[in-house]
């Protein structure tokens, strides 16, 4: 059985990773013979400078699902590089990292940062940024992702993976604008723009008063979004939104997805990740499916 | 995949007051042995209601693991309705827990209100071999919601109890016990956990007469082990995770 994916000449011995944010750093992992199972791992994103993040509450439950607002707190990219990454590399598992800056010029120096590694796998560009100077997010508007994705690829020698927000009119345009700038594959979704209100108070239950929902809750409509992309562009496509077992991840492959990954699930399943592993695995054995590319895109609209 | 993720056999799960629970649970092989504040990440039902799994200090950790929890809401409900035998899925133990009082501290200060006895009866069974004049000063709304307290008298814990209604000790909140407290000769250690106001009188306190003091805090957790950065409260350090850098924190680091 072969589950090998490829994104350019980056070889992935299986299709599911672990989403941004949602997976912490070796020491609390017991069994690195299991880890290095999955295809992937793309830590949280970090940025060029220290960012303390938002003021709590930072998240709050849903139906299904969660709502945060964490501001992607972090040590910055010299902390990172120095501190987790060596940590993380001794898991021997193939990692992706995760960057985003507030201008064109961070995320040229945080993609120059990172070429003189030659063992990460790739770069997930996080647009669901701030653009100084733009109302809307790098990832709201094709021309900022055009302009981005085309900065980073100039300087990186790494494989580039866009990673989309949900949050846009049409996603498949903003997918265009990244395949058009160099892009070796996108990933799509983040979070989508949400809120809740906690009646007692009249306060929102999250500090920062709107956050990004994720969880099973946003399931259909990411999976939506990633049939739509996959007929819109050529690109590989790593999807994500609400996955928490091997069907919900059958069917992002089937929609068009050539690599899935699991965030929020984890958090009530820490096993889930190799669980919609081993259930894929099942899966092609039991239709006789010998290569997971067969898959990939197969649905059957007649 | 997670080193403190197990799985708990219910030994049982029986109502001790008009508003407590003590959950008995088989303590799992390999789970390590717990310091005294730190804590179980439950997940109390299967599927996804509620979404989040629910915190709740190791209130004994031997010869079976147990959490003192009161019913507040639906993930509470649902853990009430879980019966001898039935299996649940923990995180645990985690974060960090009390620190031992200093050598040469006389006396010892539990502080609690409500849930908040959560993490002491561990705490005292540990600090059973200690000589040192112990006091437990714990609060609540009205005497049937105080829950047993035996067991900590049988640790030599002195107890005194308030009642916000006066039906049971002294009437007021817990500071009106604040009087049994060694404060003239600065040998005290204090320790609590509770709601935040009645955490912020303790830090006034212990600030006021330069006493050490520990809290155990709580925040809306997501995942429980660091990874979220969802429970973040405000210290004098900037923003640390309860789940993980605390939940236990020294009084005078924490922001109000
Ligand atoms: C480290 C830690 C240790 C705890 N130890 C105990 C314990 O020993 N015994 C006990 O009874 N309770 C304990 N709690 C509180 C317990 O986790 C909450 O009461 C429980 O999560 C409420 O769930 P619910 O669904 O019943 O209520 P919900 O309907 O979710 O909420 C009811 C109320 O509880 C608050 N709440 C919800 N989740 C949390 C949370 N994770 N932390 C704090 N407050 C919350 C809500 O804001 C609301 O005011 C602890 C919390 C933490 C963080
Ligand atoms: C607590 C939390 C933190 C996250 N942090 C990041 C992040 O730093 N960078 C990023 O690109 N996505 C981040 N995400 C988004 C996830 O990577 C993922 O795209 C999204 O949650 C949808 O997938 P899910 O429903 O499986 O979680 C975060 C999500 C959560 C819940
Ligand atoms: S709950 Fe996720 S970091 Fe504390």
């Amino acid at each position: 059985m072969n589950l090998q994916v490829k994104i350019k000449d980056a070889i992935f011995d299986n299709p599911v990773c672990v989403a941004s944010g949602t997976w912490s750093y070796e020491e609390k992992y017991s069994d690195a013979k299991k880890i290095r199972k999955l295809g992937a791992i793309i830590p949280k994103t970090f940025t060029l400078n220290r960012q303390q993040g938002n003021p709590p509450p930072r998240v709050a439950e849903t139906a299904s699902g969660m709502i945060n607002s964490i501001g992607i707190e972090n040590e910055g990219a010299d902390y990172f590089i120095s501190d987790k990454l060596p940590q993380l590399k001794k898991l021997r598992v193939p990692i992706i990292l995760s960057i985003s800056g507030k201008t064109t010029d961070e995320f040229i120096l945080l993609a120059e940062k990172l070429n003189s590694d030659g063992e990460i796998k790739g770069i997930e560009i996080n647009l669901s940024c701030p653009n100084l100077g733009h109302k809307v997010l790098v990832a709201q508007d094709a021309r900022l992702t055009e302009e981005t994705v085309t900065a980073v690829r100039k300087v990186s020698r790494h494989i580039l993976i866009a990673k989309l927000s949900p949050n846009v009119t049409d996603i498949t345009e903003i997918a265009k604008s990244a395949e058009t700038a160099g892009a070796d594959a996108v990933s799509l979704v983040n979070t989508f723009n949400a809120l809740a209100i906690d009646i007692k108070t009249r306060k929102s239950k999250i500090g920062n008063i709107t956050g990004g929902l994720s969880g099973p809750a946003i399931k259909p409509a990411a999976l939506y979004m990633v049939y739509k992309t996959r007929q819109a562009i050529r690109l590989p496509i790593i999807a994500m939104g609400g996955i928490a077992d091997s069907a919900d991840a059958l069917e992002f492959i089937i929609a068009g997805a050539n690599m899935v990954a699991v965030g929020t699930a984890s958090f009530l399943n820490p096993e889930a990740p190799l669980e919609v592993l081993s259930g894929i695995e099942k899966y092609m054995k039991e239709n006789k499916i010998n290569n997971i590319s067969a898959l990939t895109g197969s649905l059957k609209t007649q | 995949m997670l080193n403190c993720s197990y799985k708990a056999k219910i030994i049982s799960n029986k109502k001790v007051s008009r508003n407590f629970f003590i959950l008995k649970l088989e303590s799992p092989s390999g789970f390590k042995k717990p310091v005294p504040g730190q804590f179980i990440n439950v997940r109390v039902n299967e599927g996804t209601l509620p979404f989040f799994r629910r915190p709740f200090s190791i209130y004994r950790a031997d010869p079976f693991l147990e959490i003192l929890y009161a019913i507040v809401g639906k993930g509470t409900e649902f853990l009430s309705h879980k019966k001898k035998g039935e299996i649940l899925s923990i995180l645990g133990p985690l974060g960090k827990g009390f620190s031992l009082p200093a050598k040469g501290i006389r006396q010892i200060v539990f502080i609690a209100g409500g849930v908040g006895l959560g993490p002491f009866l561990i705490y005292a069974d540990k600090l059973k071999e200690i000589k040192a004049n112990k006091v437990l000063l714990y609060g609540a709304r009205a005497g049937d919601l105080i829950p047993p307290l035996e067991d900590f008298r049988k640790n030599g814990f002195k107890v005194c109890l308030s009642t916000e209604d006066g039906s049971k000790g002294k009437k007021g909140r817990v500071n009106v016990l604040f009087d049994n407290i060694d404060k003239e000769e600065k040998q005290s250690a204090l320790y609590t956990c509770g709601p935040k106001p009645m955490m912020k009188a303790v830090k006034d306190f212990a600030v006021h007469y330069d006493l050490p003091a520990q809290g155990s805090f709580e925040e809306i957790m997501a995942c429980g082990i660091g990874t979220c950065l969802g429970c973040a409260v405000q210290t004098v350090a900037g923003y640390q995770t309860v789940c993980e850098d605390g939940p236990v924190f020294n009084l005078s680091d924490i922001v109000f």
